[in-house]
């Protein structure tokens, strides 16, 4: 009855803004007004300080100085680009290390426990979902204890197993960067498990059957029906897990403090992420000028990423 | 026709059976991995066990089994620590926001999905991509802005920062409204009802599981949260409980290894298992996503 209304008032009058609400704008407020003011205005203003010199030494009178900062940032040879380039490198490698390392294991062990012989699998997922389940700041304080070279358990474990010399897995530069990609699998792989387990049993058993009685091969039935229904399902995850990877903050400020140290700047370490290294420049050293545009920069590729992401899955997109 | 599906058949049944022991071969050599996968991924955490339970406080044990089981570590992190002034704050802190966000989301959350207005179509998509910046990438325009008004250092500064992501909450919400049946939404506007009403008398007495996953989610992260405490929060006694357990592993050398190990397992086994419970919940909101395209 309402619904033939609805279209009839639809046809006749056309425009959609004759059934606004007003009241609709009072229960959006409190959302609206908190997203303003706590997200909108703190980028907004990232954005202005990003264009200011504002920092330790001006921190009355700063002035605007154009893409100064900006500039810096690729300007080969300059002290923020010392900071930025490698810094750049290390938190794309990272992310994409990450992701991928991440996604291909749980992908491994969800295809592994969807043997239907297998009837106890359940409980294996439970204890192999524990990672994902405990506080991410915890684990990575927990495995900043373990992997402590002079009296972590881990290099305890390695020498009374292989009777192996302590690893410095937090004290050198190449061992600190494999480090932090082992805990990230360590911390990570249970929730892409999670995903392909569940798109994995999403697949209709008719489809295997089927492809049995057509002669199939093992090898083709996974193929074709196994891995396309899992990339459906998992594919669109990817790109958010790597912009999560990308502002991975606690992975590696709470593991490394982005230490080892580097001998050619102060401002990050040899395993700081952009994320992290504004964070130093703001609280250290009070760099807001410098941490704002490395911020900006990193707005910008998220939203691209973002974008990419929206297009790609559709996800949000109002379905009417 | 009949004779070429019976030959089919056999056909199949014959290679099931040439198949089997290969299969068994298959499933244990599974098994036997997946074994070995679930020691390597637990053992850690069996390590923080026996680091808690082991009062010598010798980093190095390589024993697999707690020796000398005692809780002096449990008693020194009580009275010798600001461990539970750290866990005071974060569960005000998290109390507060919890609260404070479940309100801004329903009533959002409800405009979303109950009522008409200009903007709706686009507005939540709008915000949600607001919303994909993490707030502490903001953290130098936010302490800066912070430090200015002289609100550094103050707890009440500290929830409100953390009241603003609100967006995919809400996303969340407005999901679980809509799938509320529209004929006990309509029966109550014929009778007159006012938005409000509605609000407050049918979505939300319906909605109670949604309202406590989301209270739950937002208990644990600010339980995890540490960027933005390690920035506001600056005096010792308004640490928040990451704040204090980042302070327990860095100073002094790691010296305070089972002390912090106490910690850990005090604190993570609640909100893991907080977790288990809603991991129904986590799962399918986190693809809900991707099973609409």
């Amino acid at each position: 009855m309402s619904l033939q209304f609805a279209s009839k008032r639809k046809k006749t009058l056309k425009k959609p803004k004759a059934k606004t609400q007003w009241s609709a704008y009072g229960y959006l407020a409190p959302a609206i007004v908190t997203i303003s003011l706590l997200s909108i205005a703190p980028i907004i203003y990232t954005i202005y300080i990003a264009f200011t010199n504002f920092n330790a030494n001006h921190f009355l009178d700063y002035q605007f100085v154009g893409f100064d900062n900006f500039i810096k940032l690729f300007t080969p040879g300059s002290p923020l680009a010392s900071v930025f380039l490698p810094t750049l490198l290390w938190t794309f490698l990272y992310a994409i290390l990450a992701t991928f390392i991440n996604y291909g294991a749980g992908l491994f062990l969800a295809v592994v426990l969807n043997n239907k012989g297998m009837k106890e699998s359940a409980i294996y997922r439970t204890l192999l979902i524990i990672p994902w389940a405990v506080p991410g700041l915890i684990s990575m304080l927990i495995w900043k204890g373990l992997l402590n070279t002079s009296f972590g358990q881990i290099n305890g474990l390695l020498h009374s197993l292989f009777g192996m010399d302590p690893i410095p897995w937090l004290d050198s530069p190449m061992w600190a960067h494999v480090s932090i990609l082992l805990v990230s699998l360590w911390a990570g792989f249970p929730y892409m498990m999670s995903v392909c387990l569940g798109a994995l049993q999403s697949v209709p058993t008719e489809q295997y059957e089927a492809a049995s009685i057509d002669g199939a091969t093992w090898f083709q039935k996974f193929r074709s029906i196994t891995m396309a229904s899992v990339w459906k399902i998992s594919l669109p995850l990817l790109i958010p897990t790597f912009a999560f990877n990308f502002n991975n903050f606690n992975a590696v400020y709470l593991l490394t403090g982005g230490d080892p140290a580097r001998t050619d700047n102060q401002f990050a370490g040899s395993t700081d992420i952009l994320a992290s290294a504004a964070y130093k420049m703001t609280l250290q050293f009070n760099r807001y000028d410098w941490a704002a545009a490395i911020s900006i920069f990193l707005f910008a590729l998220v939203a691209i990423l973002s974008l990419i992401n929206m297009k790609f899955t559709r996800a949000f997109e109002e379905v009417d | 026709m009949e004779t070429s599906t019976s030959n089919r058949n056999n056909a199949l049944r014959k290679r099931r059976k040439s198949v089997r022991p290969g299969e068994k071969m298959v499933l244990w050599v599974s098994r036997v991995f997946i074994w070995c996968v679930i020691i390597v991924t637990l053992i850690p955490l069996w390590f923080v066990v026996i680091a808690a339970l082991n009062p010598t406080n010798s980093y190095f044990s390589t024993s697999f089994w707690p020796t000398n089981v005692s809780f002096a570590n449990f008693h020194k992190l009580f009275t010798e620590t600001t461990f539970l002034t750290g866990l005071r704050v974060s569960a005000m802190v998290s109390v507060c926001v919890a609260i404070g966000q479940v309100l801004l989301t329903a009533t959002g959350a409800f405009a979303f999905s109950k009522l008409r207005f200009w903007g709706r179509k686009y507005g939540l998509m709008t915000l949600l991509i607001i919303q994909m910046f993490p707030n502490f990438l903001a953290i130098a325009a936010i302490y800066a802005a912070l430090s200015k008004l002289g609100l550094v250092d103050q707890i009440w500064a500290y929830i409100i920062v953390l009241l603003g992501g609100s967006a995919y909450q809400m996303w969340l919400m407005k999901g679980y409204f809509d799938s509320i049946p529209k004929e006990l939404d309509e029966a109550a506007l014929i009778d007159g009802a006012s938005s409000w009403q509605r609000f407050w008398k049918i979505i939300l007495p319906l909605s109670v599981p949604m309202l406590t996953v989301i209270i739950f989610f937002q208990l644990i992260s600010s339980f995890d949260e540490y960027i933005l405490a390690g920035t506001i929060l600056q005096s010792p006694e308004k640490a928040n409980l990451g704040v204090v357990m980042y302070g327990l592993i860095s100073d002094n050398q790691g010296q305070e290894w089972g002390v912090f190990a106490a910690a850990a397992l005090l604190t993570a086994t609640p909100l893991a298992i907080v977790f288990g419970l809603l991991q129904k919940w986590i799962s399918t909101g986190l693809t809900a996503g991707a099973t609409k395209g």
